[in-house]
């Protein structure tokens, strides 16, 4: 059963984990590069997702026996080593893109491990299957690197914050498609990524020469954008595979992040900066509000009977009947 | 005549060795699971007052009697957790999902006999017993055997009722609540002689 009060304290603390230890790792040097940016807020992400993890207690096992584990436990460790190291001026640009879209191709192969998707003998299932997992993993390839574009191109908390905001709405829906422990996984996520974003903001904007990065008041770590966006992708792909997602709703969550790019048209590009995150947030926010709606519709049409106190049978229809004509 | 003798001489030697050598052979006789007759049914606790029913509606099985020697009986069962019934669709749903069997990644619960004894009226049978990705080694007590032959078609029958405990089976402790940790199965079923 979902338990709101371990989930406010899980996304509390995990939150305060990765801000702390961003903090920490910001102030061991007097002026940090945007190398040394990404590489803390990678450090804090992965320190707030074991510790948010962790409370949470999803019952994770080695070797992983299900596609949330496979996601926690090898396809979130390998993101942040690619963008750990990706972060290093030395690695060429072309080598780390080489690394994320070879993790992006993978990552449906290790979800689906194990399961009747890829244990089927049938030919047309098993070619029906390797197709899902090409096209799910460009898929995923294009979001990332849309998304990364964006965040070079003009940066901004709102990219970090559209992503959490679909991180959150998908952990939602799959939650009210009956996956609990897969809906409750997004809340580290989404709290990580929130506590990573805010320690380099506050950084930047109260203490602004310890930072050495050119719009620095606008910037976002690489790794907050390759955390954020495999996080959601996985999510929503367990969700479809192991639980009651449907296609749609799915592609619909997973491509929401990219209605960020409407603030790059020429009429609202040069906007106060706080107008373009809250028109990018909006943005993202409305195909999300129209998931969640037919998701929280679809739960109390078909799941909430079984938690709501009454079910009228036939037998008692026909009692009620009986009843009036008397 | 000698020739003649010789050829039927080697006839009856080759009949006498193939019946020799195929009588163990038919020492066993194979049964598989009679889905028609047969149930797979089981029970959970509901907020620790009531109990909640169900069965597995595709199941399938094979067994092999051995009369004379019962400790060569094996017996072997394989059900597929998608076809969970509890006569609630929605639930059925649910307890399809990962909280719960896991079916796209556990498709099958199955038994597997690695030693059988005869006891009064049945069969004491130890084998591994793998569900959702688990396997301990569980023994049960097989009541029945009595076979019967209707219309041609030989068949045997059992029953048998084991109570698990699904953290015992690496099931979500966190989804153990409302719905008890342990589930009685209660297995009748008939086989057909092939």
């Amino acid at each position: 059963m979902p338990d709101p009060l371990l989930y406010w304290k899980a996304m509390g603390i995990a939150t305060a984990a990765s801000a702390v230890v961003v903090l920490a790792i910001l102030s061991l040097r007097r002026s940090a590069s945007e190398v040394w940016c990404n590489a803390a807020c990678v450090i804090g992400i992965g320190s707030g997702l074991a510790i948010g993890n962790a409370v949470l207690d999803l019952n994770l096992s080695w070797p992983p026996r299900n596609g949330l584990d496979r996601l926690l436990m090898i396809v979130i460790p390998a993101v942040l080593g690619i963008e750990f190291m990706a972060g290093f001026s030395r690695v060429p640009r072309v080598a780390a893109w080489l690394l994320r879209i070879s993790l992006s191709l993978a990552t449906p192969r290790i979800l689906l491990h194990g399961s009747v998707y890829l244990s089927t003998t049938a030919d047309d299932t098993a070619s029906r299957a390797w197709i899902t997992m090409v096209v799910s993993g460009l898929g995923l390839t294009l979001v990332w690197g849309l998304l990364s574009w964006l965040a070079k191109r003009s940066g901004g908390l709102s990219i970090a914050f559209a992503l959490c905001l679909a991180i959150q709405c998908s952990g939602v829906a799959v939650m009210l498609g009956g996956y609990i422990k897969g809906g409750a996984a997004a809340i580290p996520f989404v709290a990580t990524l929130m506590g990573a974003s805010l320690a380099l903001r506050a950084v930047t904007t109260y203490t602004p020469n310890r930072v050495k990065i050119d719009h620095a008041d606008n910037h976002v770590a690489e790794g907050i954008v390759g955390v954020g966006v495999v996080s959601l992708f996985s999510l929503l792909f367990i969700g479809r595979f192991f639980g009651e997602i449907s296609t749609g709703p799915a592609i619909t969550m997973l491509l929401a992040p990219l209605l960020c790019w409407t603030t790059e048209l020429p009429l609202l590009r040069n906007r106060k900066p706080w107008l373009v995150a809250s028109l990018r947030l909006v943005m993202v926010a409305i195909p999300l509000l129209f998931v969640l709606i037919a998701a929280k519709q679809k739960f109390d049409r078909e799941m909430s009977p079984l938690l709501a106190i009454v079910v009228t049978t036939g037998f008692a229809h026909e009692k009620r009947a009986h009843r009036n004509r008397r | 005549m000698m020739r003649f003798l010789s050829a039927s001489t080697r006839m009856l030697v080759c009949g006498v060795t193939l019946c020799v050598f195929a009588t163990p052979t038919f020492a066993a006789d194979e049964y598989d699971y009679d889905l028609v007759h047969s149930s797979v049914s089981f029970k959970a606790r509901h907020l620790d007052i009531s109990w909640i029913h169900g069965r597995f509606n595709d199941v399938a099985g094979k067994f092999s009697i051995d009369r004379e020697d019962p400790s060569k009986s094996t017996f072997s069962l394989t059900i597929k957790t998608d076809s969970v019934d509890t006569a609630n669709e929605a639930r059925d749903k649910h307890l399809r999902q990962p909280d719960y069997f896991d079916t796209k990644q556990y498709p099958t619960i199955e038994f597997k006999s690695t030693s059988t004894k005869k006891i009064k009226g049945g069969y004491e049978v130890t084998g591994d017993f793998t569900m959702h990705g688990t396997t301990h080694s569980i023994t049960i007590v097989l009541m029945g055997g009595k076979e019967h032959t209707f219309k041609d078609v030989k068949r045997v029958a059992f029953s048998t009722e084991l109570a698990l405990k699904r953290s015992d089976y690496g099931f979500d402790k966190n989804a153990i609540g409302p719905i008890g940790d342990e589930a009685l199965i209660m297995i009748d079923c008939e086989g057909v002689r092939k």
